[in-house]
């Protein structure tokens, strides 16, 4: 049988499977798989994660798997006290490690995460996913970029404030920690297995800041994130910011060989920038498919695969699929794009 | 002249340089631009021409929005001190994020371009029930309740923008004031507005100050 693994390594190597690799990012849902009545449940246990992750990958049939909680854990990693939960959607960070200025001088960075105790269960579902799924479907992580870090440390409207307006010795202050932190968890990630690694930066899409802070500020803090640990395993992604301009100095500069392109980037323009290169994922605009028809969800699934299908090394894949996604669409979704997929 | 400081502003602006925003305004403070003048002939202007340029094509990034909403209302406080007498001001918008969103960017930028508008804006905070949203702007009489969102479920909450509505059914309030909406998840769905039962939803910070404006000049006719 052909796996999830197979026919990735099949994309990158730009050979042909059965079909493209269908990534089908569900988290929160694992807990309405396993009857968990709360997501502050689901969420206290490594094994309920990996339960949910592998329960829904069989059920639906896509390629890959998620070590991720929610993104706030990152926060809670450097001393975040407080989530908020709610019933029907991701947790998020309540309470800011960062306060005033003078907490950045005392932020403190875990030597090794991989035996923080904060990062036991993450541990304990990367362990139980390697064992039950290892080389058969990929193991994502996502860990967020040095720049994009501290909107939940401070929130994001203080670190623009700090961003743009400075003292800059503050912000690089701020920012060597939160790379040093991303090394740090790149590491305990791959450490424990995981087989990709989603490089999360709103900062590296020009929707963010002009293509002259671009190459001054971000490019810079992604070189030091990314270049002393290789790239190889790495994905683009601008959490479902454009990326398309910026697909040349990223491959050139940072040579990341993976997009995961915005569903407002233009598909058959994103292939043709990344070339034969590396991998371009194709990415729908899952908010829509809460409210889509089934043949609304058909065809624009069918549009985004059209348009980087040919010639291979062709991914399609969604972004964080919202809670209130009816099931049947996460059917049409998937079973469309292993129909039109199809080589 | 005023033309001329208009264009080196908004450049400067556009280029996220707030010093050079600043250095311009404070120039022309210099070489006797009144603190009014300035307010209207000169920033009330350049955000209008923001809302123009990026409703036909330009297309401005955040780092741009946060700027322009930054200065502008840094500018406009600055110069409203100076002001002869006390500025008209268009009316009074109450804003918060939905129940369960702690996001504030969002809001801050909206804020600001509103305030460079000579609309005054009272900051209910994060998280902000559906309850406190109707009463405050009932006790500051505004005519607008504006309400920030980042994720799908703080959008379209029972918590949210729809109780917002039912409470203002519920005490006859629906011709006295309106619900504007905005945030991430408006975005990528331009209909969300409707399925949470707002009246108006802006894209950005920018043509979320001419949304409001006009609806706000609107109401009163
Ligand atoms: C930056 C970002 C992040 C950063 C920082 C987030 C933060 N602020 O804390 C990081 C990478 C850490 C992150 C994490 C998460 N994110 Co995020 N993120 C984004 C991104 C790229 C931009 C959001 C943002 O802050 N924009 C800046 C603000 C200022 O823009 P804005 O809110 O749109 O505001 C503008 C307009 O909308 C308008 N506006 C705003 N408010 C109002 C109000 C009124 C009245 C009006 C008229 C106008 C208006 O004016 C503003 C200025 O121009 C969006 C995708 C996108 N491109 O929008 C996803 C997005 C918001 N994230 C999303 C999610 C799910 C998350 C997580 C919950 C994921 C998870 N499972 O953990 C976490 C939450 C983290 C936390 N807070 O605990 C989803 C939400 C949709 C959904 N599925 O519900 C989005 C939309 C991505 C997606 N499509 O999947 N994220």
């Amino acid at each position: 049988m052909t796996t999830g693994m197979d026919r990735l390594v099949a994309a990158i190597n730009g050979e042909k499977s059965d079909r493209i690799p269908v990534f089908c990012n569900l988290l929160d849902q694992g807990a309405k798989e396993l009857g968990i009545a709360t997501l502050k449940e689901y969420y206290s246990k490594g094994e309920y994660v990996a339960e949910g992750q592998l329960k829904m990958r069989e059920k639906y049939g896509y390629d890959n798997l998620w070590s991720l909680f929610y993104v706030g854990k990152e926060a809670e990693l450097l001393g975040c006290q407080k989530i908020i939960y709610a019933a029907d959607g991701p947790p998020n960070v309540e309470d800011y490690v960062i306060k005033s200025y003078d907490d950045i001088a005392k932020l403190e960075v875990p030597d090794d995460i991989g035996s923080c105790p904060l990062f036991a269960e993450e541990l304990k579902c990367l362990q139980i996913l390697k064992r039950e799924a290892g080389g058969k479907y990929p193991i994502c992580a996502y860990i967020t970029a040095s720049m994009t870090l501290p909107a939940i440390l401070m929130g994001m409207d203080k670190w623009f404030e700090l961003l743009f307006f400075g003292p800059h010795e503050v912000r690089d202050e701020l920012l060597t920690k939160c790379c040093n932190f991303f090394h740090k968890e790149v590491t305990a990630y791959r450490n424990a297995g995981a087989d990709i690694i989603l490089y999360a930066n709103p900062f590296g899409s020009t929707d963010f800041v002009p293509m002259k802070q671009f190459h001054n500020l971000s490019m810079p803090w992604m070189k030091k994130d990314v270049e002393p640990l290789g790239t190889n395993d790495m994905v683009y992604y601008c959490g479902s910011s454009r990326m398309n301009n910026v697909i040349d100095p990223v491959f050139e500069q940072l040579n990341i060989k993976t997009y995961y392109l915005s569903p407002n980037d233009d598909v058959a323009a994103g292939k043709k920038a990344v070339a034969n290169r590396g991998l371009t994922w194709g990415v729908i605009n899952d908010i829509r498919l809460i409210d889509w028809s089934e043949d609304e969800v058909r065809c624009e699934v069918k549009r985004i695969i059209e348009a980087g299908m040919a010639g291979g090394k062709f991914g399609f894949g969604t972004l964080v699929m919202p809670y209130k996604i009816p099931e049947r669409n996460i059917r049409v979704m998937l079973e469309t794009a292993y129909e039109v997929g199809r080589y | 002249m005023l033309t001329e400081i208009i264009t080196a502003y908004n450049e400067a602006v556009f280029d996220t340089d707030r010093d050079r925003a600043l250095e311009i305004i404070h120039q022309a403070v210099e070489n006797g631009i009144s603190p009014e003048d300035i307010v209207f002939q000169v920033v009330i202007p350049a955000m209008e021409l923001m809302i123009k340029s990026i409703s036909e094509d330009f297309d401005a990034n955040l780092a741009q929005h946060f700027m322009a909403s930054q200065i502008a209302a840094q500018v406009t406080d600055e110069m409203v001190a100076k002001f002869q007498k006390s500025p008209e001001i268009i009316g009074t918008v109450v804003i918060g994020t939905s129940h369960g969103d702690m996001h504030t960017l969002g809001k801050r930028i909206v804020s600001g371009c509103l305030r460079s508008l000579m609309i005054e804006v009272v900051d209910l905070g994060v998280n902000v029930a559906p309850e406190k949203f109707v009463d405050e702007a009932l006790a500051h009489n505004s005519p607008i309740i504006a309400i920030s969102s980042m994720m799908m479920h703080t959008a379209r909450s029972e918590l949210g923008c729809t109780k917002v509505r039912e409470i203002l059914k519920e005490r006859n309030l629906e011709d006295k004031i309106k619900i504007v909406v905005g945030g991430a998840p408006y975005r990528w769905d331009p209909n969300l507005y409707k399925t949470v039962q707002a009246d108006a939803w802006a894209e950005d910070g920018i043509t979320a100050g001419k949304v409001i404006k006009d609806l706000m000049t609107g109401m009163r006719k």
